[in-house]
């Protein structure tokens, strides 16, 4: 024998084959973090290109607590560098996180359940190598992050060192999440919970550090993500934080190696229990089956929503505090009621984009079941192609409604205990209902491509939601002409309770939804089935 | 005589790859049909376009004298289905997969579901993630046997299932068979076939090579003998049906018609037989002894007339 083998034996070989595997699927991710910092890069120093404009868009956002639970902390706004960090810096660290928690289960996980991983570990391969250098692609695909965003800022005109650290801040970010992902794959044996647990997990961050910007306390510091935005970039040009998020993943990544080392090839740690010897009347159609496919992503979902829509009712309270405490916004924001108006209206539409999230995970699970083969034994079966297809875009379309409704409800009931006006419920309950056919629109757009281009209709549908987050979020800090966003069925909502309820766009929504699931539908009827 | 399948003709491209490639199948009411060819013949992209999955490019297709693509559910109430690679929802137990099914199919006798399950030695109440390929080909032949069915369509149904379970599934075969049922089973496996079935129809490259009865099948089957004997033996090359004969060093191989066997063995048996090993032959060494590496064009034998009866 020629060299020692140990655990970590044929990582170097695993780890390039992760990176070819994923040739493709990186560079995309990579390039979305350092496209979204550049594109805010040049909308920011063309939009305050001015020191006045750049006064009145520190004392806006300074005290504007939407903006702030989504952004992150209001510091350097005093430059138009720290603006663009401020306003980006969010949400390239959640696509750096989303990005992560993929990787990693998909080498991890995903690979074990397919049985991949057995056929590896049979080989020349130690116990830990598939697992670190499933850690190791996701790492890599962090720090190119962090590179392409840095040199992203630089080339778009922002100073260098801040550029950098704001990279590597998001970078950091990622790695935390794919630590944390390689311990729940460890937990758990699918890769349907191990994705639920770490969303849960981000979203849980998230939350955190929202609530710890508005209300300027320590909560910040109990999140991934806030420690990525304690550098401040541009301004304090903080690196120590950083030290958190890399001491979290050391940590993170040895105690997921501890786990594998307790736990069967297969199995997660928790061993599964046996279940119902028959099947229960409610399971036996296409429905039952896909509401019961289903039911846990639905309930996540929802408990999560409602969770959000609390925070967000709660978050109310400080649009008014922060409000008072900021003499110099007066002097560009109206007063203090509809300040809170409009920030209610950009929860709905979050929320909305998230209820749309969802609808596109549940129409997807119609293509995932497609390609596992768990499609063919119903269709030839008595089921017909409209009936099978029907019973997945029922639940994402009921499911989603149910979601969307869900928070927005609990949002409305927090601000109608909290003023004590009983009206308010009904008054803001319409306005996230208002956002339910736009959340079918989006869905229905999953359905038609699910019908007509099965095989890319994954990754077409994720880019639509991509689409809409992007215009939704940044409709106004980009610069962008005015079509680009009207191509967003969100766009079309009314954005109750600033604007008035108007029935027509709502009908048009509704009608869109419904002729793109008769495509879906009628394609389906007339394709293949594709399996694999 | 009813004709519950009827293929003829039939094409079928994935791109550039021609799968099937005019494609010949008659399946009587009542008889247990062999449907055999090697891996990517085009056995299970013929079994999905006669389900309905997949829509034919060219050539007619009859199923219980309906279109199997604009028929479909109708047509799927009558037939029950085992696919080849069953998959089945992690989350979901065997037997609750088992119920889904059946209900989809059409309903399954309770009392034949549990006889089902205790003679496969099936444990209803394990999810589908914990089953081995053996036992989740199980949850399909459960639910497919257990239901009442014109015609059951089973795709290497035993491909995973060891010898005793094999030996319980070509009961259940002669049963459907008793009853009057008809089955279509698609194979790799010439024994299986032999021992099931009424009929067979040989596919290769997506078309059909040979169709007919077992005994005019016969002759395909070669069994492949090498004995060691305490004297040397003589007189075999004369003997009728014995194919390919090579002897070394007190050891002789050769290759014996079916029907030959006897007297072959016979013969031996004079000459103090020390050891002797006989394997039936593979499908694969069918074809490759009978078609080798020539084009199938000039090999096929075609008979539409009957085909199309």
């Amino acid at each position: 024998m020629s060299a020692p083998h140990t655990s970590l034996t044929g990582t170097g070989t695993l780890l390039r084959f992760a990176l070819r595997r994923d040739r493709l699927r990186l560079p995309i991710w990579v390039a979305a973090g350092a496209l979204l910092v550049a594109t805010q890069s040049v909308s920011s120093q063309a939009l305050y290109d001015s020191p006045a404009d750049l006064a009145a868009y520190e004392a806006s956002v300074g005290s504007n607590a939407a903006t702030i639970a989504l952004a992150g902390p209001p510091v350097g706004l005093d430059t138009v560098a720290g603006a663009v960090a401020f306003e980006i810096s969010a949400f390239v660290v959640l696509v750096a996180a989303l990005m992560a928690v993929f990787t990693t289960s998909r080498h991890s996980r995903a690979d074990e359940e397919a049985g991949r991983t057995e056929l590896v570990r049979a080989t020349r391969v130690g116990r830990h190598a598939p697992l670190l250098a499933a850690v190791l692609t996701a790492a890599i695909a962090c720090v190119a992050t962090a590179v392409a965003i840095g040199a992203a800022a630089t080339a778009t005109g922002l100073p260098a060192g801040g550029s950098f650290l704001l990279g590597a801040s998001v970078g950091a970010a990622g790695l935390v999440f794919t630590a944390l992902t390689a311990v729940v794959a460890q937990v758990t044996g699918s890769t349907r919970a191990t994705h639920g647990i770490v969303g849960a997990g981000l979203a849980v961050a998230f939350v955190l550090r929202a609530v710890g910007d508005v209300e300027g306390n320590r909560l910040v510091w109990t999140s991934p993500i806030g420690w990525a935005q304690a550098t401040h970039p541009y301004s304090d040009d903080r690196w120590w934080p950083l030290l958190l998020c890399l001491a979290a993943t050391a940590a993170l990544t040895g105690l997921a190696v501890a786990l594998l080392d307790r736990r069967d090839l297969g199995a997660g740690l928790v061993a599964p229990r046996p279940g119902p010897p028959a099947a229960a009347r409610a399971l036996l159609s296409p429905l039952g089956l896909a509401l019961r496919l289903q039911r846990g992503a639905l309930a996540g979902w929802t408990i999560g929503l409602v969770l959000l829509g609390l925070v967000y009712g709660g978050l109310a309270e400080s649009v008014e505090t922060l409000f008072a405490d900021n003499p110099e916004a007066r002097a560009f924001l109206p007063d203090a009621a509809s300040l809170v108006d409009a920030y209610l209206a950009t929860t709905s539409a979050t929320t909305a984009l998230l209820a749309a999230a969802y609808a596109v995970s549940a129409v997807l699970r119609a293509r995932g079941e497609e390609a596992a083969g768990r499609a063919e034994p119903l269709l030839a079966a008595a089921v017909s192609r409209p009936a099978w297809l029907g019973s997945h875009a029922t639940v994402a379309l009921l499911g989603s409604a149910v979601v969307l409704l869900a928070s927005g409800a609990t949002t409305a009931a927090v601000r109608a205990a909290a003023t004590g006006d009983g009206a308010e419920f009904g008054r803001l309950l319409a306005a996230t209902a208002a956002y339910v056919p736009a959340v079918w629109v989006v869905a229905g757009v999953a359905l038609a491509l699910f019908g007509l281009l099965p095989r890319a209709a994954t990754a077409t549908a994720w880019a639509a939601v991509a689409y809409v987050a992007v215009t939704t979020l940044f409709a106004e800090s980009f610069d962008w002409p005015a079509w680009v966003d009207d191509l967003s069925p969100l766009a079309w909502t009314p954005t109750v309770p600033v604007e008035e309820w108007q029935a027509a766009p709502l009908a048009v929504l509704i009608a869109v939804a419904a002729g793109l699931l008769a495509l879906g539908l009628g394609g389906f009827r007339r394709r293949d089935l594709l399996t694999g | 005589m009813d004709t519950t399948i009827s293929v003829s003709g039939l094409v079928k491209t994935f791109g550039a790859t021609r799968a099937l490639d005019g494609l010949d199948l008659e399946v009587r009411s009542g008889e247990v049909h062999g449907f055999l060819g090697p891996n990517g013949a085009g056995k299970s992209t013929t079994i999905r376009v006669l389900l309905g999955l997949l829509r034919a490019d060219a050539g007619t297709v009859r199923l219980f004298d309906g279109d199997p693509w604009a028929d479909a559910v109708a047509l799927h109430r009558r037939l029950a289905y085992v696919p080849g690679d069953v998959t089945l929802w992690p989350g979901i137990t065997g037997g609750e997969a088992i119920d889904l099914l059946g209900r989809l199919q059409g309903g399954l006798d309770p009392a034949r579901r549990a006889a089902l399950l205790e003679r496969f030695d099936l444990d209803p109440r394990k999810r589908a993630r914990t089953y081995s390929k053996g036992n989740r080909q199980k949850v399909a032949l459960v639910a497919a046997l257990a239901s009442d069915a014109e015609l059951y369509v089973l795709d290497e149904p035993t491909s995973g299932l060891d010898p005793l379970m094999e030996a319980l599934f070509q009961d259940e075969v002669r049963r459907l068979r008793s009853e009057g049922r008809t089955v279509l089973l698609s194979s790799h496996i010439l024994a299986e076939a032999e021992a099931l079935c009424d009929r067979v129809s040989i596919i290769r490259h997506g078309r059909t090579v040979q169709s007919g009865s077992l005994s005019e099948l016969r002759h395909l089957t070669r069994t492949s003998v090498a004995v060691e004997t305490v004297r040397p033996v003589t007189g075999l090359a004369g003997l009728p049906g014995v194919h390919d004969l090579r002897s070394d060093e007190g050891r002789v191989r050769f290759d014996v018609d079916s029907d030959a066997l006897d007297a072959v063995v016979r013969r031996l048996s004079g000459f103090g037989i020390r050891s002797l090993t006989s394997a039936p032959p593979t499908l694969e060494e069918l074809f490759l002894r009978h078609y080798g590496q020539e084009p199938v064009e000039d090999r096929l034998v075609r008979t539409p007339e009957e085909v199309r009866s």
